[in-house]
This record gives C-alpha cells, structure tokens and sequence, in this order.
C-alpha cells in the first residue's frame, strides 16, 4: 500500500513496487488507507508520507499499531521529514524503516530486503 | 547564532531532488538564471516552530509544465493543471524538508501551497536564494525567515 497526498509520489513509488512484484493499492492520506484496511485489504507493507491532510503519516502508524489485526503489516515511512527527533518518533510509534525523500529505486529495494518482505 | 543553510546548499538540495525525480542527470540543472518572470509558479511550505519561515520554489509556466510531465511520465502536452500542482507542491515539499533538516528545530513542516503567480509571505523576509536554469527554464529556490526571529 503506498498512502502519499502527491499522486505524482503515489505513481513513483508503485511503479518501483511493482517492479520489485508487488500488488498496489494507493490512498492519499491516513485515513483513506485506514478505510482500505477496515474493507479487507492486508497489505504485506505500506510505504506511508508524514505530511498528509485528514490523517498524517504519524497518526496512521499509531492508528494501526493500536489493532492487533493489523499488527502483521510492515510499516515504513517515505517522508521529508529528516529531522532527527521526527524519525525517532516515528519509529517508536511503531514504523519498521524510515526513508527521506528524495530517494531511488535501489534505496527502497535495500529498505525492502532490510525488512525481509523482498527476497533478492 | 542560527545556522542559515547557504545558497549552495539549497542548490546542492535541489540538485539532488531533480537528479532523482526528473532528469537523472546531475548537468540537466545549471547555475545561475535571468530570475522567473510574472508567469510563473511557485510551490511554497512553510517551518513553524525553532525556525519560523518558509521555503518557495519558483518557476516559469514552461519548467513546471515540463516538471511535471517528468513527474508523471507524460508528454508535456498532456499535462494538466491539477498535475502541475501536485508535481511542483512535492517538489517544493521535498525541497523544503531537506532544508529543513539543517535548521534549528524541532519545526513543524505544512503542507505544500501552490498558486501560479508570485506568493508573498507576510512578515518575512528572504535570508538566501539561488537561481538555477534548468531545460533553458529559470528556477529559483529561497529561504525565508519570519522578520521577528531574523531580527
């Protein structure tokens, strides 16, 4: 699942997705992807932006570390936000992997096999 | 005293953003620019918090048509304006959040804002900015710095 306000973002990294053989599902903000994940869909991971309207990035990893259905989905944040104290957060609300924005293909693969849901 | 990323340092950000997404090739983008005319668009974030400002992102119609047309894959004739918006808003927000990373923080980042034309932000006064040419187009990034902290 890729969840990014920018489509332009959205199109960009499901490209790589699927290039590396996954299915994609995209939503613009948090609570969007949240509304996929109460009908059924059970991403193996979700590429998620922090800076979103409705529901940012922050407030969907929270949301969906409080679901214990949910626990098995691999959360990684693709995001400006480099500040230091902002990566921190977001992984101690339960992000699995943290990349800033701008990135390339070969960096979100590397973050993929790091995570284990990309077998090279 | 606050550390104010240089005007190199915008340029070496931008650059990376622009080899990454649009053209691939860190020569596609060259120093220095005539500056942006009145028919150009600017995609804006603004920093609240450690540093109080904002960073604009500025372009003629013709290098964010064809921005996005790179963004999206596209003929930059079959661009529309909703893409325009959605490609320079990012651009700018990825600009902005690398900058961000060298000021003082903790701030908070906004949303992108995009208007074609020229955005003023009240209160604030421009502390760098660096033009850049990029496909023959002028492009300018700067930094601005609320006027009660510049002070």
């Amino acid at each position: 699942m890729v969840i990014d306000d920018s489509s332009a973002m959205r199109l960009i990294l499901g490209r790589i997705m699927r290039g590396l053989g996954f299915d994609v599902v995209e939503a613009p903000n948090g609570a969007e992807a949240i509304a996929r994940l109460q009908s059924g869909s059970m991403p193996e991971i979700a590429l998620v932006d922090w800076n979103m309207p409705v529901m940012d990035g922050l407030a969907f990893v929270n949301a969906v570390r409080k679901e214990e259905k949910w626990r098995q989905i691999t959360l990684m944040m693709v995001t400006t936000e480099s500040e230091q104290s902002q990566i921190v957060r977001a992984l101690a609300a339960g992000a699995h992997e943290y990349v800033i924005k701008p990135f390339t293909p070969d960096a979100i693969a590397d973050k993929l096999a790091l995570l284990g849901v990309l077998a090279y | 005293m606050t550390y104010i990323p240089s005007a190199d340092d915008l340029e070496v950000i931008t650059r990376e953003v622009w080899t990454s997404f649009l053209d691939g090739d860190p020569a596609g983008l060259l120093s220095g620019s005539d500056g942006v005319g009145a028919e150009r668009v600017t995609g804006c974030v603004h920093l609240s918090g450690a540093y109080t400002g904002s960073i604009m992102l500025a372009c003629s119609a013709p290098a964010a048509r064809d921005a996005a047309a790179a963004l999206f894959s596209m003929q930059p004739d079959a661009v529309t304006q909703t893409e325009v918006i959605d490609a320079i808003g990012e651009l700018a927000n990825m600009v902005g959040g690398n900058v961000k990373s060298m000021l003082p923080g903790p701030s908070a980042l906004s949303l992108p804002a995009v208007v074609h034309g020229q955005l003023a932000v009240p209160g604030a006064q421009m502390v760098r900015e660096v033009h850049l040419t990029w496909r023959s187009e002028p492009l300018v990034i700067s930094l601005w710095q609320q006027a009660a902290q510049a002070a």
